[in-house]
């Protein structure tokens, strides 16, 4: 399982927990990292620029440190 | 707020519309009162002329009328023709105090030329025998018909009348001549209009030694010495501050002048002069008057608060009415797109954009649905999505 599909699954629990829409915090996710959640699966390569752009747009989106 | 909003970008630009709209209503009321002010300063000025001439031409209908009584009196003329004092003091002495109540303060007889002296002086019975040599009795002489005008004796600043007396064969026999004091004039004035006024007399007419005797006669100050080149004959006002004049009277223009416009604890006030002549067409004196215009500045405050709240209601409410236009028109329905642009993104397939309008954000919405709809189907195809669908 590659670092970037484990920090999707993190991020989806923190959706989970806090009770915000999902559809909606996945999409400002998705347009402030420049990628779609939806396409990041166990084999997906890690990308140490993807990795950090997007716990960036968590910490923005959601006020949360991943 | 986002300082780099459009939103915020509009309401500036129409907050800075209503700042300047209420600058230049502003300006453009004081430009108006001002010029309003001018007006009716130079309105007063000129009326107070007007009605100065009325109370001359008045006052000479009057002492003509009264002359016009006594040449039909064969007692009187037969006594002046018969050059007896005593006769004629006598027939006449009694209609001088009911005169004076009317106004006229001088009545005299003249011999005929060449001498053409004072033979009897009603205001002053004792005195007689004097040649006066005035510009009136030098035009009645030369004329032999009546003359009238304003003139600077001795006896003080009047209007007078002086007409040939003739006999009962129509030969001239002496001239009769009345006059009123011009300073009851501005106290008639005030009456009339509520103005203060105040009437000046040029030094260089006015013999100094007659003006100490003539303010010691009538117990007045003696006020030579308060301006350098005119005394005041008469004001009615108490206050020095309405005959304040730096310049030469002989320079002020025939349809006089507005001096300025002043305030005293809430009243405003406008004060300006006119030249006097005399019957020569000298200028030899000038009248002051005061007009109290707060009547007209209250109104005209009242006006432009009036206009200002209207103007800043107005402008208030058509900000509001473009701020709404534009957030119902343009900002609510961009913030449904990034709504629904979000949620596609976020995985949400099935929420379309719904077009409201055929205007340019309706064009837009048209534009972003068809996108949508591609991007959707390009997600179909993508094979680690399609198992989750």
């Amino acid at each position: 399982m590659s670092q970037l599909y484990d920090l999707k699954l993190q991020i989806e629990e923190k959706i989970k927990t806090s009770g915000l829409d999902p559809k909606d915090v996945k999409g400002k996710l998705g347009l402030r990292s420049g990628m779609l959640l939806a396409l990041i699966h166990p084999t997906t390569p890690d990308n140490p620029e993807a990795i950090a752009k997007l716990k960036q747009a968590v910490k923005e989106v959601m006020h949360v440190s991943l | 707020m986002k300082w780099n909003s459009i939103r915020t970008k509009v309401l500036a630009a129409l907050l800075a519309c209503l700042v300047v709209g209420v600058a230049g209503i502003l300006m453009l009321m004081r430009y108006s009162f001002e010029r309003n002010a001018q007006v009716l300063a130079t309105e007063s000025v000129n009326g107070a002329e007007r009605l100065f001439s009325i109370l001359e031409a008045r006052e000479i209908s009057k002492m003509t009328a009264v002359s016009d009584v006594l040449l039909t009196n064969p007692q009187i003329r037969d006594a002046f023709a018969a050059k007896d004092r005593e006769r004629l003091s006598e027939l006449t002495a009694s209609l001088y105090p009911q005169l004076k109540t009317e106004g006229i303060t001088n009545w005299m007889f003249h011999t005929p030329e060449p001498n053409m002296v004072v033979f009897l002086r009603l205001h002053n019975p004792s005195k007689f025998g004097d040649a006066l040599n005035r510009f009136l009795d030098k035009e009645v002489s030369r004329t032999h018909a009546l003359v009238s005008g304003n003139e600077l004796a001795k006896a003080g600043f009047a209007v007078r009348m002086i007409r040939p007396f003739h006999d009962s064969k129509g030969e001239v026999t002496g001239y009769i001549e009345y006059g009123e004091e011009l300073g009851q004039f501005i106290h008639a004035m005030k009456s009339q209009t509520g103005d203060d006024y105040g009437l000046l007399l040029s030094k260089k007419y006015v013999d100094r030694e007659f003006w100490a005797d003539s303010a010691a006669a009538w117990k007045r100050r003696d006020n030579w010495n308060d301006n350098p080149s005119f005394v005041v004959a008469d004001k009615t006002s108490d206050s020095e501050s309405i005959i304040s004049f730096d310049g030469e009277l002989a320079g002020v223009p025939a349809s006089g002048m507005v001096l300025e416009r002043y305030q005293k604890g809430d009243a405003i006030f406008v004060r300006g002069l006119f030249p006097i002549q005399d019957a020569a067409g000298t200028t030899v004196g000038a009248m002051f008057v005061v007009r109290d215009i707060s009547s007209f500045y209250l109104a005209m405050r009242r006006t432009q608060t009036i206009l200002i709240v209207t103007l800043v209601a107005v402008l208030a409410i058509g900000i509001l009415l473009v701020l709404s236009l534009l957030t119902g028109l343009v900002f609510r329905r961009l913030e449904r797109i990034i709504v629904v642009a979000t949620r596609v993104v976020g995985g949400d397939y099935e929420t379309e954009i719904r077009v409201s309008s055929d205007d340019e954000v309706g064009q837009f919405e048209r534009l972003f649905e068809q996108f949508r709809r591609v991007f959707v189907d390009v997600l179909a195809h993508v094979p680690e999505l399609q198992e989750k669908r």
